[in-house]
């Protein structure tokens, strides 16, 4: 057995055990996302890195311990760097969440709520699975533009979205969601002017606008 | 078939490929060994002489490499022979490597007996006749670019330099090259002839322990980029206890301006291919690769010819020189991606799969090629190892740094008036390099800025010019040693351009494995190109040096972990640049489209109308005066007008003016 | 030749176009490398062939096909222009003559090969023949290379124009 030390916690383990099985052990949170263990353990997303007391850095999903060794998984700067790169990620994934099924149980959720990401909306944690969003029923519901991060107590309790923790700012969401709206029947202004209940004065309202007009201006 | 120096000399010799001679290479030489016979010496005396004049007293070499042949040297190879013929001369024609001046390609040297050897210059095929003659039959010299000896016996040898008396070839260090333009790449018996596979038979006596003992004690440090010691990376491979082992020539130079692993396989393949089989005898492997970059097949062609011969010697396969080892050889030619280069890539790509790299630990000297362990080197770092075993660690460590040893090979690019790859001692300043050497920069323009070390390197100011070629001294100023490209570049390029361009290329060969790399460099690409647009904010370049930042140290290999310097290095450098173009909306250099105008100058056109006649947006009219106007808003900027202006009527503007 | 063209019906691979490839798994970018030789190009069923030669599943060789550049999925021109991206060729102006045989040749964004499948026009990679830079080589029907010097946009106006009294001649 090898002694390992991550965050000050030390736990025994196989020698061969990797970083990441041995801080689950411990008790220490690691995020990641590509791993599966026996399918694929490439390290491709570089959220699970962690540090040696020198600064080097290595992933825990491959970093496999022979000898007792130190690790560090939760200085700001880590934390920090996990956010650039899930940003990243995020980046160029096509933020549907009112089409998606997997909703709260999607880990790319789960980590935008820990790492503080913007572009998430609401959707993503509605009770109602997308066969029965309120929008279907022709109920104007402003989720689908609205910052997530409430566990959508209104749809909970079963009410529509108002948006209350203000817009999503990121504008290929807001595109999207907007052409959802004109598909589904609904008048791009009323979005808009429900909206501005909540919003009149947020700092990202401008750019719903604009991307309001942007996609109600389109035949 | 003439007698070569590889055959027996007479029926004593017991040499023979099932009972090879430990002391074969010796005795070519300095032989015969095994037996006294003067006439035996006397053939290798003759056959020495015949390599350097030729079989019947006269030698014309032309220089075979990708470089020489691109500039013609096909061409002139055939004037060569016509004229031979023509004027009925009695002399040999050969071919060989390059010397890696590219500025004198394609040249031509001739030998002869009793003559001084003469190099000409930038030849065309209409030249080699009157060269032939003047050399040959009027036994004059005059028109030499540079001589190898004066002999006094030559007309017009004052008039040419002595080539050792150059400044481009005096001041480099010729070890690792020292055969580049001297062999025939063809010839094995030349190689053994010039003092090849002497490191071999050394490390045969030696055994392999202290051959890597030999290699530790030169210094020698991997010449691919990285810096890792070559003896110690034996050592980590040579005591894995897993077999069978693998060793690897990393033959993929993908650095765009570096050419000195291309040279080098182009012009003396058999100095990589002895490396690679003593990194196979000190490691224990049985099996070699060479791995060839794509873009470059005539250095897998040559390489192969040479594995091909070498076979043919026993100098490749069972028992080699009576050792008891065997070895063998597989060229294997790259089908193109830049991230090859990284080992652990490198040997995805042998197996046959995307050249995806893989996180390390474990190194490839513990789990490489099919999991087994694996030395993989550089093809410079091998042919190092090769002539280190045969002059000894003290030559080699007699030059370099007191971190690093020995030499290195650069390729001087871009603004500098002698485009080349020269051989100097590590700890040497760029300033030599680039103005020395290479000559410095054309007339009219300034040294802005040298990008060492490629796509992955940095951009260091001219201010720090005389910085010494090292790794950590490098490391410190933003760059990296890399392969030893260093691409000069004027002060009529734009810094946040070339900065974008790194990125267009380490993005476009970002494998797509890791985040960091493959969604990072887009990112900071379309900053880049929204700051070349004037579109850029002050805030992006705070989130630039983040996302820098982040890919360099997040991303899984080199390839990312590198990328960012371009960038990193010009922030750090030529920030008044980015400025420029973010308030003032103004490329000082005049290279960012979005931001210049190309305008014409009535008093300097001469109304000849190629302007108008090559724009592609047909944007340019006559005017009323008979001269020439752009209209602007019909100008695509292609910079068409610009390039093809006998006059240089046609000028940009940027910003306000 | 020409049957094939435009198609995707490959016709059938010459026996011998495997002739000494490893029959591993490892072979596999020797082998695709051969299947290009023959028709210029990767088709789908050139892919699976080589891929059953090496012993490999289709969609792995299919990954290998998509990953590195030499090789190229759809078909490309009679002359293949291939413009050097290197870092001298690109200071020295080849980012200008890459957009002028564009234009020149009027090729639609995101194309790389003329509507007549005479001309493809693509960016490469550094040739190390950087003294000659900006540098553009071109892939010539009969296998050989024409390497262009210093190029720009009147020399490749002339090239281009030049190719085109050649197959023009020819075609008489």
């Amino acid at each position: 057995m090898v002694k390992v030390k991550i965050d000050g916690r030390v736990v025994e383990v196989e020698p061969g055990t990797t970083v990441l099985e041995a801080a689950e052990k411990a008790g220490v949170e690691i995020p990641r996302l590509c791993v599966v263990p026996g399918l694929y353990e490439g390290s491709s997303c570089r959220l699970c890195l962690v540090k040696t007391p020198t600064g080097r850095l290595f992933p825990s999903c491959n970093y496999r311990v022979y000898r007792d060794e130190e690790f560090l998984a939760s200085t700001p700067d880590l934390w920090e760097m996990r956010r650039v790169n899930f940003e990243l990620l995020l980046k160029f994934h096509r933020i549907e969440c009112w089409a998606c099924e997997r909703k709260s149980s999607c880990s790319l959720v789960q980590l935008s709520k820990e790492l503080l990401v913007d572009g998430i909306p609401v959707c993503s944690e509605c009770p109602l699975p997308p066969s029965e969003c309120l929008l279907l029923k022709g109920e104007l519901c402003l989720g689908m533009i609205a910052q997530s991060g409430c566990n959508a107590e209104c749809l909970v309790s079963g009410g529509e979205c108002w948006g209350c923790r203000g817009p999503i700012t990121r504008e290929d969401v807001l595109e999207r969601a907007f052409a959802r709206y004109k598909e589904l029947g609904f008048d791009v202004k009323d979005v808009v002017s429900k909206a501005e209940i909540y919003w009149n004065s947020a700092p990202g309202f401008a750019t719903v606008k604009k991307v309001a007009e942007r996609v109600a201006g389109r035949g | 078939m003439t007698w070569t120096l590889l055959d027996r000399c007479c029926e004593k010799c017991t040499h023979s490929l099932e009972n090879p001679c430990p002391d074969y290479i010796e005795c070519r030489l300095s032989g015969p060994l095994c037996h006294d016979d003067e006439r035996c010496r006397e053939l290798r005396r003759r056959r020495l002489e015949e390599l350097r004049y030729g079989e019947k007293g006269a030698k014309i070499k032309v220089p075979m490499a990708s470089c020489t042949l691109a500039m013609g040297a096909e061409a002139v190879y055939r004037a060569v022979e016509d004229s031979v013929k023509k004027i009925g001369l009695e002399a040999t024609v050969a071919i060989s490597g390059c010397y890696g001046l590219d500025f004198i390609d394609p040249w031509l040297e001739l030998a002869a007996k009793g003559m001084p050897t003469a190099i000409y210059a930038n030849v065309k095929p209409s030249d080699v006749p009157r060269i032939l003659e003047e050399y040959f039959v009027k036994r004059d010299v005059g028109g030499a670019f540079a001589l190898k000896e004066k002999t006094g016996a030559a007309k017009g040898e004052d008039k040419v330099p002595l080539l050792s008396e150059l400044g481009f070839w005096a001041k480099q260090y010729k070890w690792v090259s020292r055969n580049c333009g001297v062999v025939n790449p063809e010839s094995l018996e030349e190689y053994v002839a010039s003092g090849g596979y002497r490191g071999l038979s050394r490390a045969f006596k030696l055994g392999p322990e202290a051959t890597i003992e030999e290699i530790l004690k030169s210094g020698l440090r991997g010449r691919g980029g990285a810096g890792f010691p070559t003896g110690m990376k034996w050592r980590i491979t040579r005591q894995q206890k897993a077999t069978p082992k693998y060793v690897i020539a990393n033959a993929d130079e993908g650095d765009p301006g570096a050419f000195m692993n291309r040279l080098l396989a182009e012009s003396d393949p058999f100095r990589i291919i002895e490396g690679l089989t003593i990194a196979g005898y000190a490691v224990g492997a049985n099996q070699g690769y060479v791995f060839v970059r794509a873009e470059k097949p005539l250095m897998a062609k040559r390489l192969q010819k040479a594995v091909e011969e070498a076979r043919r010697y026993g100098l490749l396969g069972k028992n080699i020189l009576g050792s008891g080892f065997d070895f063998d050889i597989e060229v294997i030619l790259s089908a193109g991606a830049f991230v090859c280069g990284e080992e652990t890539a490198m040997i995805a790509a042998i197996e046959g799969k995307r050249a995806w790299p893989r996180q390390r630990p474990p190194y490839p000297a513990e789990k490489g090629l099919w999991g087994k362990p694996t030395a993989i080197n550089n093809v410079e770092t091998l042919a190092h190892a090769a002539t280190i075993m045969a002059e000894g660690a003290e030559k080699f460590a007699a030059v370099g740094t007191e971190k690093t040893k020995g030499t290195k090979m650069f390729c001087v690019t871009g603004a500098v008036k002698r485009v080349g790859a020269y051989e100097v001692p590590i700890g040497t300043s760029i300033r030599t390099l680039v103005e020395e050497l290479a000559g410095g920069p054309p007339e009219g323009v300034r040294v802005k800025a040298v990008q060492v070390g490629g796509p992955s390197g940095g951009c260091i100011p001219a201010s720090l010019l005389d910085l010494p070629l090292d790794y950590e001294t490098l490391q410190s100023a933003g760059a990296i040693m890399g392969s030893g490209g260093i691409v000069v570049i004027g002060d009529e390029n734009c810094m946040v351009d070339v900065a974008k361009f790194f990125l267009t290329f380490t993005s476009a060969e970002s494998c797509g494995k890791c985040i960091p790399c493959r969604v990072g460099l887009r990112v900071m690409w379309s900053i880049l190109d929204k700051i070349t647009r004037g579109e850029g904010t002050e805030e992006d370049l705070q989130v630039l040096r983040q996302l820098a930042e982040t890919v360099r140290s997040a991303s899984l290999c080199a390839l990312g972990g590198t990328a960012p310097n371009p960038v990193l290095s010009t922030l750090r450098y030529f920030m008044d640049e980015y400025l420029a173009h973010i308030r003032e909306k103004r490329c000082p250099a005049l290279v960012c489209r979005a931001l210049i105008t190309y305008r014409i100058d009535e008093e300097k056109c001469i109304a000849c109308g190629q302007c108008a006649l090559n724009c592609p947006a047909s944007a340019i009219s006559k005017t009323e005066g008979g001269k020439y106007r752009i209209d602007e808003s019909v100008c695509v900027k292609c910079g068409v007008c610009y390039a093809v202006c006998p006059v240089k009527a046609v000028y940009k503007v940027s910003g306000a003016g | 030749m020409g049957k094939l063209e435009g198609s995707d019906e490959v016709g059938v691979l010459p026996d011998k176009v495997f002739e000494g490839v490893p029959k591993a798994p490892y072979g596999l970018l020797e082998a695709l490398r051969r299947v290009q030789a023959v028709y210029g190009y990767l088709p789908p069923e050139g892919i699976r062939r080589a891929a059953e030669y090496v012993g490999v599943p289709f969609a792995q060789a299919y990954g290998v096909a998509t990953f590195y550049h030499q090789y190229s999925l759809e078909p490309i021109g009679k002359y293949r222009i291939l413009v050097c991206m290197g870092t001298a060729c690109h200071l020295r102006g080849n980012s200008l003559n890459i957009e002028f045989l564009r234009t020149f040749l009027g090729l639609k964004a995101g194309r790389k090969t003329t509507e007549d499948r005479m001309f493809s026009v693509e960016e490469a990679r550094c040739f190390g023949c950087c003294g000659l830079a900006p540098v553009v080589v071109v892939q010539k029907p009969d296998g050989s290379n024409e390497i262009v010097g210093r190029a720009n946009p009147r020399t490749l106006r002339a090239l281009i124009e030049r190719y085109r009294r050649q197959e023009r001649g020819g075609a008489k």
